[in-house]
């Protein structure tokens, strides 16, 4: 994996895989507080407490056509060789929560990368996913609801290649605007 | 009593449309979505995919997903359906991409030297 956003593809998938309709993603950049931190919310069928500790194991896996699970453990990886943390939860209801928090300076974090790229991935394909996305960076704020975008869309499919695709320019831009300096932030008077 | 009577009509009115159009999908491409499939590069092949499909104007192309094929080594895959034909193609770029659309999905021509390894 070279980005975070990969990982976070990989995490995603799995939440679909798990039967999930409502998936929340959350990205929290804070470069005053030195965190960069994800989250992948689902209501999939969940993990049981036994399953959590064998997770990170790449020899474990519920699937039963193959031997190997590689996702977790790459992601432990990448958590771990920056001095991060990974926590996986089982929901008390149903589903599962996996937060990964990096520290946002460190050289060896991988970048958060294509994380557009993540979402059109997720959101093409049949499966109806009720997906959120919420990116916080330092005091900016940036929600997506594709719940809204359909009720928008009306009739139109939200899978049709022409939305997607001006999506990602949506997305692109409403996300290239979070880190985006004002004047004020870079201390110009004019 | 009508009007429910009436929204029920309608419901059922709107699932038969609904199960018109899936099956209006003559053609479906699936890309490999699972650890070894993103780790190639699976996500881009889904954004060129898309481009190009919007280029050439395709409506009845659904896109997909699917998890490990078990085809590790040859990711991203790409699998294109077409009533009973499956054809799938192996270690895909952006470019191969464009062209499998091009090609395969608008003239209706199968690639078949991206189908099998290269021989090195």
């Amino acid at each position: 994996m070279e980005d975070l956003s990969q990982h976070i593809l990989d995490i995603a998938f799995n939440s679909l895989e798990a039967g999930a309709t409502d998936l929340t993603i959350t990205v929290r950049e804070d470069t005053v507080a030195n965190i960069l931190a994800f989250g992948v919310l689902d209501n999939g069928r969940g993990i049981t407490q036994n399953d959590i500790p064998k997770i990170t194991d790449p020899f474990f896996t519920t699937k039963k056509h193959k031997r190997v699970g590689l996702g977790v453990p790459l992601l432990q990886e990448a958590v771990q060789r920056c001095g991060g943390n990974l926590e996986i939860k089982a929901l008390p209801r149903k589903g599962t929560s996996v937060t990964a928090v990096f520290p946002h300076d460190h050289l060896d974090r991988a970048p958060l990368g294509d994380i557009t790229g993540t979402l059109i991935a997720l959101i093409t394909g049949r499966q109806p996913v009720n997906l959120t996305y919420r990116h916080k960076y330092n005091n900016r704020n940036f929600l997506f609801n594709t719940r809204k975008l359909c009720i928008h869309l009306g009739a139109i499919p939200l899978q049709t290649p022409e939305v997607l695709v001006w999506l990602q320019n949506y997305l692109d831009e409403n996300i290239a605007n979070l880190r985006r300096e004002t004047n004020e932030e870079l201390g110009r008077t004019g | 009593m009508k009007s429910l009577a009436e929204l029920d009509k309608l419901r059922e009115k709107l699932r038969q449309e609904m199960n018109v159009r899936e099956k209006d999908h003559d053609v479906t491409v699936t890309v490999s979505m699972g650890t070894c499939g993103i780790a190639a590069g699976a996500r881009e092949i889904v954004k060129a995919l898309l481009e190009e499909m919007k280029e050439q104007g395709l409506s009845r192309v659904a896109l997909t997903q699917t998890s490990c094929a078990g085809l590790c080594q040859h990711e991203p895959l790409v699998e294109v359906n077409r009533g009973n034909e499956k054809i799938t193609y192996i270690n895909v770029d952006r470019d191969k991409a464009r062209e499998i659309v091009k090609k395969h999905l608008v003239a209706g021509q199968v690639i078949k030297e991206w189908t099998t390894p290269e021989r090195s």
